[in-house]
C-alpha cells in the first residue's frame, strides 16, 4: 500500500516535468518556426499548407452567410445610386467612343510598326478566378485565403481585382493560395509612375495607402498620377495599374489602391508566364555561382 | 469535454475571419482568438492547455502574413501570463476582468508591434492597430457572452452570471 503510494507520487511528478518539458518544447518550435520564417522553408510552408487545406472547407461554410448580406447589401446600394451612376456612364460613354477610335488607329500602327521590327508578341496571359473566403486573421497584416480548386497556381503570380493589382499569391497548398494585399507590410512591387516615367517601390505599410519608395528627388511626381507596375525584377510584367498618387508630404509620397476590395467577391491569378519568384531566386543564386 | 473551450474558440475565430470586403472596415475586426484565450484561461485554466494556445496562435498566423510563430508565442505567453494573474482575478467582476484585458491586451499589441518592428526592420503603422485594438475592447463583452453561454451549457458546474 505504501509502495504504491510513493509510486503514484512519482508517477505524479514524473507526469509534472513532462507537462513542463512539453511547454518549453512548444515555446521552443515556436521561436523555430518564427526564425525558419525569415528563410521561408519547407517547413513553413507544409505547415501553412496543412492548415489551410484543413480550415478552407470550415472557411467556405462560414463565409456564406457573409457573402448573403453583402450581396443584399451591394444590391440596395446599386439601386441607390442607379441615377447617379447612369449620367457618368453616359458622360464616359461619349469619352471612350472618342478614346475607341484613338485605339483603332494606335492598333493599325502598332501593328505596322511590329512588324518592321519583326516583333515577337509576348504570350497571351492565363488566368483563373478564384472566390475569396477568408480575410486577415491579424490586426497587422492584410491578406486574403482565396479558394483556386484544382488550378495550377504558383507562388509570386499576380492578383487583379476588377482590373488593377491588388496583391500576389503568396503561398499554395491544395486547393487554396493565400493572397498578400499591396496595402500588407510583406508587399514591395517596382512601379513607375505612368506619366513620367519616374521609377520606385511600392511598398506597403499596413495602411490603406501604401508608399512609394526609393523615387529621385527630382523625379516629377503630382498628385493624381497612375503608378502601374514597371516590370522590373521579372515577377511582374510592366503596364498593369496599381493606383494613383494621393498624396505628397516632402518625401513620403502616398499611392491610393485603384481595386475596390469592397467590390470584389472573385480575384484573378494571372499567369503572365513570367518566372516564378523561387525560379528568379534561383536563377539570381546560379548566376552568383558562376560569378565566382 | 476538456476540448469544448478550444472547439469555442475556433468556431468563433472562424466566424470573425468572414470576408467584409472592405480595408477601412478591417482594421475594426477585433481580434477574437486573444479573448477567448484570456477569458478561458482566467475562467477554465485547467481546460485550456499550451496546446490550446498553441493551436489558436497557428490559426492566427496561417490566417495572416506575419510569420508563422509569432502569435503562437504570443499567445503562449497570455496563456502563461494569465495563469499566473487567475490566482488573483479568477472570481473577480465582469468590469475587473475587462479592465484587466484591455492592460494585458494593450501590452501585447505593444510588444507584437516591437517584434513586427524588429522582424521587418521597419517601423510597423501603429495607428491602424490600435484602432483594432479598441474595436477588440468594444467587442470583449459579446465574445465573453458568447463564451459564457458555451460555459453554461455545455460544461458541469461553476455556472457564473455575467
Amino acid at each position: 500500500m505504501w509502495r504504491r503510494g510513493v509510486l503514484l507520487i512519482k508517477f505524479r511528478e514524473l507526469k509534472d516535468i513532462l507537462r513542463r518539458s512539453f511547454v518549453v518544447i512548444l515555446f521552443i518550435a515556436s521561436f523555430l518556426f518564427i526564425l525558419i520564417s525569415k528563410v521561408d522553408g519547407v517547413v513553413v510552408e507544409t505547415a501553412h499548407g496543412l492548415v489551410m487545406d484543413a480550415t478552407g472547407p470550415i472557411m467556405q461554410v462560414v463565409e456564406f452567410p457573409s457573402r448573403i448580406i453583402h450581396r443584399v447589401y451591394t444590391y440596395f446600394y446599386d439601386i441607390g445610386r442607379i441615377y447617379t451612376d447612369n449620367r457618368e456612364l453616359r458622360e464616359e460613354n461619349k469619352q471612350m467612343l472618342i478614346l475607341q477610335n484613338k485605339v483603332r488607329t494606335l492598333e493599325v500602327e502598332n501593328q505596322l510598326l511590329s512588324r518592321l521590327l519583326n516583333y515577337t508578341p509576348p504570350e497571351d496571359a492565363t488566368f483563373i478566378s478564384a472566390k475569396i473566403i477568408a480575410e486577415s486573421g491579424d490586426n497587422f497584416t492584410h491578406m486574403l485565403l482565396v479558394y483556386i480548386g484544382d488550378e495550377p497556381v504558383k507562388k509570386g503570380q499576380i492578383v487583379l481585382g476588377n482590373e488593377s493589382v491588388i496583391g500576389r499569391v503568396d503561398k499554395v497548398s491544395g486547393h487554396y493560395a493565400k493572397v498578400i494585399l499591396v496595402t500588407d507590410i510583406n508587399s514591395k512591387i517596382p512601379v513607375v509612375v505612368e506619366r513620367t516615367r519616374a521609377r520606385g517601390i511600392l511598398a506597403g505599410d499596413n495602411t490603406v495607402a501604401p508608399t512609394l519608395l526609393f523615387t529621385r528627388e527630382t523625379a516629377d511626381i503630382q498628385e493624381g498620377d497612375v503608378v502601374v507596375t514597371s516590370g522590373v525584377g521579372g515577377m511582374f510584367p510592366a503596364g498593369l495599374p496599381i493606383g494613383f498618387i494621393s498624396s505628397i508630404s516632402g518625401r513620403e509620397i502616398s499611392v491610393e489602391t485603384m481595386a475596390d476590395i469592397s467590390r470584389v467577391e472573385y480575384v484573378r491569378i494571372v499567369d503572365y508566364g513570367l518566372s516564378n519568384e523561387e525560379e528568379i531566386r534561383k536563377d539570381f543564386f546560379e548566376s552568383k555561382d558562376d560569378a565566382r | 469535454m476538456h476540448r469544448i473551450p478550444l472547439i469555442a474558440t475556433l468556431i468563433l475565430m472562424f466566424i470573425f475571419f468572414m470576408p467584409i470586403n472592405s480595408v477601412r472596415l478591417n482594421y475594426f475586426r477585433p481580434t477574437v482568438g486573444v479573448i477567448c484565450v484570456y477569458y478561458w484561461t482566467l475562467k477554465r485554466g485547467y481546460m485550456f492547455s499550451y496546446v490550446s494556445a498553441f493551436v489558436v496562435g497557428l490559426l492566427m498566423d496561417v490566417y495572416s502574413s506575419s510569420p508563422l510563430g509569432l502569435n503562437i508565442v504570443f499567445m503562449m505567453l497570455l496563456v502563461s501570463v494569465i495563469n499566473w494573474l487567475a490566482r488573483y482575478f479568477q472570481s473577480a467582476s465582469f468590469n475587473v476582468c475587462w479592465a484587466l484585458f484591455a492592460a494585458v491586451e494593450l501590452g501585447q499589441i505593444l510588444l507584437k508591434w516591437l517584434a513586427l518592428t524588429i522582424y521587418f526592420g521597419r517601423l510597423v503603422v501603429l495607428s491602424e492597430v490600435m484602432i483594432s485594438y479598441f474595436s477588440t475592447l468594444m467587442f470583449y463583452p459579446l465574445i465573453v457572452c458568447l463564451n459564457v453561454w458555451v460555459q453554461n451549457h455545455f460544461l458541469p458546474q461553476e455556472r457564473i452570471n455575467e
